[in-house]
């Protein structure tokens, strides 16, 4: 019938017309003057913002600068995490993306190594303002040597520790090496005998933890070998630190802990019904265990780095946001502007420190707040942050972090389920395979 | 007007009737009013075509393709071929996920339909007020959208703090469950969905049959148990042998359903713990949102389709054949 | 044989009077049973639901006890107030309730055209696209998302109610066409001819014969296109940028953030709030509903 053939003619071309327009875009090319101001009269940038990341007064504080600079106005919309993987690769994908995207540091290769990001290493100098970008932001967000996002801020995380049932136990001062620690949680073990209690509270599937002991012994996640990627928990370091790891999460954690991740049941929840008596944590931790028990004051809580067996705190990942500019966006001039404020030395430490409390960007930034004054509660986690490591930048990492291969592996050790030998091995395997495939 | 009269005295009208093939050839002055109702349709078509058949036929063209992230973002992509397809059947975790999918799939409908019946059964025999009660509470598990429910089932099988842990722990048969994390043991993650599914599943069914035995003549059972039929008797051989259709019917929708069902997995254990529970439908998910590999993700959700397809063919034949309006 | 005899008495000769007194006592016994039956199997089904509920009356201190506590000790209705007014709900609920009305009025009327077309017109394939309309629901959910998301991208849907409710209408449109194809199948053609005889219009006679006469379709399609798009969080997510465009089931997922803690009275009557009216709407038409896949089921 006519109907059909007319119809059968319509599909073709509407998935032929899908195939050339998903080919016909191409990075648009930045030959603009890196950060000559550009004239925005008229426009809008539109940000992407993580829920839970900068305040809306320090984004305020940096909309107002980049509006008086270039006349444009700022649209910040807030994304929630669950689903914002999806939801940031179909939008990079879609014809008129945002123009600046806040993304997660280990989470920038994926996007960067596939062509979705705009490449800003030409103007990586004028970005960086004088400053050293701390480790852990900018290297993931490196690809190929090429760079792919602008560092926003840190995050670590170091021991949170209820000092008021430490005092009880005896202990007066946070430990600054491994045997002082073990000693002062021997104390507490033997001052609080509850059957579930855990005088160090960690959840065998918490790689974050976990991957500190790997990294204090030396070992890593894997190494860059040529163009592909080397899985390395099985080598020697990387052994001891496990087995270290799988010893003192056995002692002090505990038994139900082993198999269980941070979340279900909360670890801040134990902390705050007085389960545990420390627990390795993000800043924001802390507001949840107020939430949770508004009997814990500031005064009852301390944090410290977490003291490796090597003599030194052990190495942290360092999480935290870069901000990225989205290949296809239809203003990269005025992002560009937009990011050199947000990165520029006085939002960070005015405001991304000063204000909120977060790591600035850069190693100069950490060194003046460390040298400032520093709460007791932010003490431990500016320590943490000079020793910091990140994943490896890999274009497929976030499916090893999204397939929960990680955290069984750990969780494995840790029950004994496994040992960290053959856990290793199949491990490594699955790392080579889905990093270099 | 003789052809109405004689039809009429047939059939009778009303909900069960059924007509044998009455499209002949339409006759000429049945033409003019075939042309408005086309143009009628057409906005259907469009709708339809643009957004079903259009997608399924990209889907399907990147089955054979190595398409993911970087043809998102800069459209290029290499053709495969059936070299894609050649690959998920050699991968030993699609086989497991298909017997995986298999298991579950025959364990929930099994499920709803066996309880399914014996709530119908039951409400067949209730008296008004407890029937109206069953009623409601059947509606409440049915009514509730699966995204709530899954957050409920996590809070209700919380380690910890959870209530089912804590009554299961209170009846002393279990030993201490009380911290007991369901989503990380692979056969405790597949009770706990297995009872989500199952409470929101029975609902239909049994409200469904019930309607459907509340058709049966009660001539029938009366007489029956005049001629001294124990009531397992009168059940099995009549009231099941009238609900036959209706049964056939709810089992390949559940099956349908439950091949595919996805949230409540996901939410509950994520497909965990090592994949123990990723049935097909969460393993395209994994390929095709976490890995990004679309174009495998669209070749096992082709073969899922296709395998759904030929498992339920024997009732798609049924439906054809029946000689019905198709 | 004996069935058949028994058939042609008329029913009223059949009477309870000739039971025998033992029958009657099995049957009360058996009744008392059922009774109880009932009663476990109410409370067995209804505890979620109970659950959820006590816990979202509970004050956040009552909530983590390590003996749960199964009455609120101190009911409080904190919990509904701050999820209700501390988010973006009612602006959620607002887009909410557009997307779901526009899926179930697009949905029905489309589902009426093409199952009126399938049923009434002879065209060469129907068979074959009622197989693969069938075909087309076995789909897993999320496989289409992608290739959806490119086609709304191409038609600059994307980020608009209307892309939003078409996306709706698309999961929904197979499942309706197929139960309303099951009621138009068994309405006799002669109605059709007779309202033609009297002189009505074709448009007419789907308006007024028979779209009356498939309304238990129209009611499961309706059914089916409210939870679709009442429950849906991934393609609303994906497909709206805007946040002032979010639907609920992103207001419902933000209470289940690390940085909420463990606040389960919260997440629970969040919960109750999302799943009230689809309740609501269940218990109003649910014996339509009922009758309608049961009837439509006998026909296959």
């Amino acid at each position: 019938m006519n109907t059909t053939r007319t119809v059968a003619a319509g599909v073709t071309g509407l998935v032929a017309a899908l195939a050339v327009s998903a080919c016909s875009s191409s990075g648009a090319a930045v030959a603009g003057d890196s950060a000559g101001s550009a004239s925005g009269k008229g426009q809008t940038l539109t940000i992407w913002e993580m829920n839970g990341d900068l305040t809306p007064a320090t984004m305020k504080a940096i909309n107002d600068q980049f509006e008086k600079k270039t006349g444009a106005k700022v649209d910040v919309q807030l994304q929630d995490w669950e689903g914002i993987t999806t939801k940031l690769t179909t939008a990079l994908a879609s014809s008129n993306p945002p123009d600046v995207v806040d993304v997660g540091n280990t989470q920038v290769p994926s996007y960067a190594a596939q062509g979705g990001l705009m490449d800003l290493t030409d103007h990586k100098a004028d970005l960086q303002q004088g400053r050293t970008w701390l480790d852990g932001l900018v290297q993931p967000a490196t690809v190929d040597g090429q760079l792919y996002g602008v560092p926003s801020f840190a995050a670590t995380r170091a021991v949170i520790y209820n000092k008021k049932m430490w005092a009880a136990a005896g202990i007066t001062q946070a430990p600054s090496t491994y045997q002082e620690l073990t000693a002062d949680l021997d104390k507490v073990k033997a001052k609080y005998t509850a059957s579930d209690f855990s005088a160090f509270y960690i959840p065998g599937k918490y790689w974050y933890d976990g991957l500190q002991w790997v990294w204090d012994a030396g070992g890593d996640i894997a190494s860059p070998d040529g163009k592909n990627w080397k899985a390395a928990f099985a080598s020697d370091k990387a052994q001891q630190g496990l087995n270290d790891f799988q010893s003192f999460q056995n002692t002090y954690s505990s038994t139900a802990s082993r198999t269980l991740d941070t979340e279900k049941p909360d670890q801040d929840q134990i902390f705050a019904d007085g389960k545990t008596s420390a627990v390795v944590g993000n800043a924001w931790e802390i507001g949840v265990i107020q939430k949770d028990n508004p009997k814990i004051t500031n005064a009852d809580l301390g944090t410290f780095a977490f003291p490796g067996k090597s003599g030194s705190a052990q190495p942290v990942l360092l999480a935290g946001s870069d901000w990225s500019v989205p290949v296809k966006s239809q203003h990269q001039d005025l992002a560009l502007e937009w990011l050199k404020i947000a990165a520029s030395p006085e939002v960070q430490d005015t405001y991304v420190f000063g204000k909120e409390g977060w790591i600035p960007n850069s190693n100069e930034g950490v060194k003046a707040a460390a040298g400032g004054k520093l709460t007791d509660i932010q003490k431990g986690y500016f320590t943490a942050a000079q020793h910091s490591k990140s994943t490896p930048a890999a274009a497929n990492w976030s499916t090893i972090e999204g397939d929960n291969s990680l955290t069984e592996f750990f969780s494995s050790i840790a029950s004994g389920t496994q040992t960290p030998e053959t856990a290793a091995q199949s491990f490594d395997a699955h790392i080579d395979s889905v990093l270099n495939g | 007007m003789t052809r109405i009269s004689s039809d009429a005295r047939r059939k009778p009208a009303g909900a069960l009737a059924v007509g044998p093939r009455r499209f002949g050839r339409p006759k000429p002055q049945r033409r003019t009013s075939i042309v408005a109702p086309v143009s009628l349709l057409t906005p259907a078509l469009l709708v339809i075509v643009a957004l079903i058949v259009v997608p399924i036929l990209f889907l399907v063209l990147i089955s054979f393709t190595d398409y993911g992230r970087r043809s998102l973002f800069t459209g290029t992509f290499h053709v495969v071929g059936l070299a894609q397809y050649a690959g998920v059947f050699a991968d030993p975790d699609f086989w497991a996920a298909l017997g995986r999918t298999v298991l579950f799939t025959a364990a929930m409908v099994g499920g709803s339909v066996v309880i399914g019946m014996g709530v119908a059964q039951l409400l067949s025999v209730l008296g008004p007020v407890l029937r109206y009660v069953v009623t409601v509470v059947l509606i409440l598990a049915w009514a509730m959208p699966n995204v709530a429910s899954s957050l409920v089932w996590n809070w209700l099988f919380q380690p910890g703090y959870g209530v089912a842990n804590w009554l299961l722990t209170s009846t002393h048969l279990f030993g201490d469950m009380t911290n007991t994390n369901w989503g990380q043991d692979p056969v405790l993650a597949f009770v706990a969905i297995w009872m989500l599914v199952v409470w929101q599943a029975v609902p239909f069914i049994a409200l469904t049959l019930y309607a459907a035995q509340t058709q049966v003549p009660v001539e029938y059972f009366e007489a029956a148990r005049l001629d001294g039929a124990g009531e397992w008797l009168i059940y099995w051989r009549l009231t099941v042998h009238f609900l036959k259709p209706t049964l056939l019917l709810m089992a390949i929708l559940s099956v349908i359903w439950d091949f595919n069902v996805f949230n409540q997995i996901w939410l509950v254990s994520q497909g965990g713990p090592n994949n123990a529970t990723s049935t097909l439908g969460v393993w395209t998910y994994k390929t095709a949102f976490v890995g990004f590999h679309l174009g495998e993700g669209a070749a096992i959700a082709v073969v899922t389709t296709l395998l759904l397809l030929a498992m339920t063919a024997f009732y798609i034949r049924n439906l054809v054949r029946s000689g019905e309006e198709l | 044989m004996t069935l058949l005899t028994e058939l042609t008495r008329a029913p009223s000769a059949v009477g309870r009077t000739e039971q025998a007194p033992s029958r009657r006592r099995r049957r009360r016994k058996g009744r008392r049973v059922a009774n109880v039956v009932a009663v476990v199997f109410a409370v067995v089904w209804v505890f979620p639901v109970y659950w959820m509920l006590n816990t979202a009356l509970k004050p956040r201190s009552e909530v983590m006890t390590t003996t749960p506590l199964f009455v609120p000790l101190h009911l409080t209705w904190s919990n509904f107030v701050s999820a209700v007014t501390q988010t973006n709900f009612l602006l959620d609920l607002r887009n909410s309730a557009i997307v779901v009305v526009g899926a179930m009025v697009a949905s029905i009327v489309l589902g009426v055209f093409a199952a009126a077309a399938l049923t009434r017109f002879r065209f060469r394939g129907r068979r074959a696209i009622l197989v693969s309309i069938l075909g087309v629901q076995m789909l897993p959910g999320t496989a289409l998302l992608i290739p959806t998301f490119l086609v709304f991208n191409h038609l600059n849907l994307l980020g608009s109610y209307l892309g939003l409710i078409l996306a709706y209408v698309a999961a929904v449109l197979p499942f309706s066409i197929w139960v309303m194809r099951g009621f138009f199948v068994s309405i006799p053609v002669e109605i059709e001819e007779a309202a033609m005889i009297d002189g009505a219009s074709s448009w007419r006679i789907l308006r007024s014969v028979l779209f009356p006469l498939v309304m238990p379709g129209v009611v499961s399609t309706s059914v089916f296109a409210f939870i679709a798009a009442w429950n849906d969080y991934l393609t609303a997510y994906t497909f709206m940028k805007d946040q002032t465009m979010y639907t609920l089931p992103v207001w419902l997922a933000s209470f289940s953030t690390p940085q909420t803690g463990t606040d389960f009275g919260g997440q629970m009557a969040a919960s109750v709030v999302f799943s009230l009216p689809v309740v609501v709407f269940f218990l109003l038409i649910q014996r339509k509903l009922v009758s309608g896949m049961s009837a439509g089921a006998v026909k296959g």
